[in-house]
């Protein structure tokens, strides 16, 4: 009886083993996604959109161009919004235009050209992605270097009200440079500093000096898949007071700010904003913005960018 | 009552030896494309680095695959079918894990047509499904072909009305992997 009793307890511990070497059997199928698993996290998973376009509004953003993608890019920049209705429709009646396009050489690396209407400048400059934001590393890092050619007849009088005058063709050009450092922190936003330099060959005063440097902050706020926020602000390291002490003027320029929204529609962006900077190139609106929000030097604009695939069997449109 | 003690020692002898037989053949680098056709557009994607395991003791299968690692001709397509479509950021993978339901010896050489019956997740939602698919074994590896359609609605993938006369109703998916034992 006793024995009886022994052994009945001895097949349950059995069968309780048995249960439990039993129930990972059940669970066999989820161990399987779990080695699948295990082994795709071994590749990092990289981030993707951290904004719309490779343009946040004036300046640009770490995104580069795929590969064999051509883009292109029709900027307007209106005339001020306080510039009176019958005079100036609001300041539709005039714009200040930007052409431009660009060309993705790899998915990381593109290359770019514009023409500003804003002092005739034609615009050179390359993009490459040097580091990319992953679940292993925090934030994407674009590298960005710009040339420009100022095509004005020597003499003219710039925004500033100064007179320009270029004795040869070197004093035209100027320069720019810009690390591009963004982290997309969930799938609405996503945040951007620009430290930046340019270089002028020639400034219209010799109290400016030909050397700038520049910090920029920028980020996008998604409110839906197709309608997006964006804000974009250029601190300058001018030194307006020592312009003042030896001109006697004031500085006339001023930190370009931006506010916006990105809707996208299939092939399309379209960029809708108010800045106070007529400028569509870092030479022009980091540095030489004459706008000022305070006084309601407020221009309207847009940025459309219609992307082409040329890569073999993309030539379908979305 | 002694015999039930045989019985259940015996059946967990039999476990233990079951587990300790089973073979794995598993690859990182199956392909898996799908296919939309409408009038206005036709629209592929192919995945080539998607993971897959079958156990042939079990007659388990398991497959899964990043979203993000679904290559469009057209980047701009593809950049869409993360953001706006597959929300990948927040559903990163898709998966089927199933059992083959006939009783195959893959372990033979030879071409089996099998049916698995299991659960496909996608975007966040898990459904059953029955796909069926070929096996060619060489005992080494295993040659596995399948092909189903999948609706794009039952997974709750919303199709804006701007483009949804571009995007088939049905999407057609076919999968060509070769895995290898372990």
């Amino acid at each position: 009886m006793n024995s009886n009793l022994h052994l009945r307890c001895l097949a349950l511990l059995v069968a309780f083993v048995m249960g439990m070497i039993g129930l990972p059997e059940a669970k066999a199928q989820d161990d399987l996604l779990k080695m699948l698993e295990e082994e795709q996290s071994k590749e990092p998973t990289y981030t993707i959109a951290t904004f719309k376009a490779s343009r946040l509004i004036n300046g640009q953003t770490i995104e580069t161009v795929s590969k064999n993608h051509l883009n292109f890019w029709i900027s307007h920049r209106f005339g001020a919004v306080n510039s009176g209705f019958i005079a100036n429709f609001f300041g539709l009646d005039e714009a200040k235009i930007r052409l431009g396009l660009e060309y993705g050489l790899t998915d990381n690396w593109l290359i770019g050209a514009g023409r500003s209407s804003l002092e005739k400048t034609y615009d050179l400059y390359t993009k490459y992605k040097v580091l990319r934001q992953s679940n292993r590393f925090p934030v994407t890092v674009t590298g960005l270097a710009g040339w420009g050619i100022n095509t004005m007849e020597t003499g003219y009088v710039m925004e500033s009200r100064a007179e320009m005058r270029f004795n040869d063709n070197l004093e035209r050009y100027s320069y720019w440079g810009q690390a591009l450092i963004a982290r997309k922190f969930n799938e609405k936003l996503s945040l951007q500093v620009m430290p930046t330099f340019l270089h002028y060959n020639k400034v219209e005063d010799p109290s400016i000096p030909n050397d700038l440097w520049a910090l920029g902050f920028g980020g996008r706020y998604k409110l839906t898949k197709r309608f997006t926020l964006s804000g974009e602000y250029y601190h300058a390291f001018s030194d307006p007071d020592g312009y003042q002490a030896s001109t006697g003027k004031a500085y006339p320029y001023h930190d370009a700010i931006s506010i916006g929204v990105d809707i996208e529609t299939g092939g399309h962006v379209f960029q809708l904003h108010f800045t106070n900077s007529r400028g569509m190139i870092e030479k022009h609106f980091i540095g030489q913005t004459v706008g000022s929000w305070e006084d309601g030097d407020i221009y309207y604009g847009f940025n459309i960018a219609r992307t082409f695939s040329f890569d073999k069997g993309g030539k379908h449109k979305d | 009552m002694k015999s039930i003690l045989t019985l259940s020692a015996l059946l967990f002898f039999l476990h233990v030896g079951e587990a300790g037989a089973q073979t794995l053949y598993g690859t990182s680098s199956g392909e898996v494309s799908f296919f939309s056709d409408t009038p206005l557009e036709t629209i592929e994607a192919v995945n080539k680095k998607s993971g897959a395991i079958i156990n042939t003791t079990s007659q388990e299968i398991a497959v899964q695959m990043k979203i993000t690692d679904f290559v469009f001709p057209n980047k701009l397509m593809q950049e869409h079918f993360n953001e706006n479509y597959m929300e990948s950021e927040k559903y990163p993978t898709a998966s089927f894990k199933g059992k083959i339901k006939e009783q195959v010896d893959l372990s033979k050489a030879g071409t089996y047509p099998v049916t698995a019956e299991g659960s496909l997740s996608i975007h966040g939602v898990t459904k059953p499904v029955t796909v069926k698919g070929t096996i060619i074994s060489s005992g080494n590896d295993l040659k596995l072909d399948f092909k189903f359609q999948v609706k794009p609605e039952e997974y709750k993938i919303e199709v804006p009305s701007l483009v949804i006369t571009k995007i088939a109703e049905l999407i057609d998916v076919s999968g060509k992997m070769t895995l290898v034992k372990k």
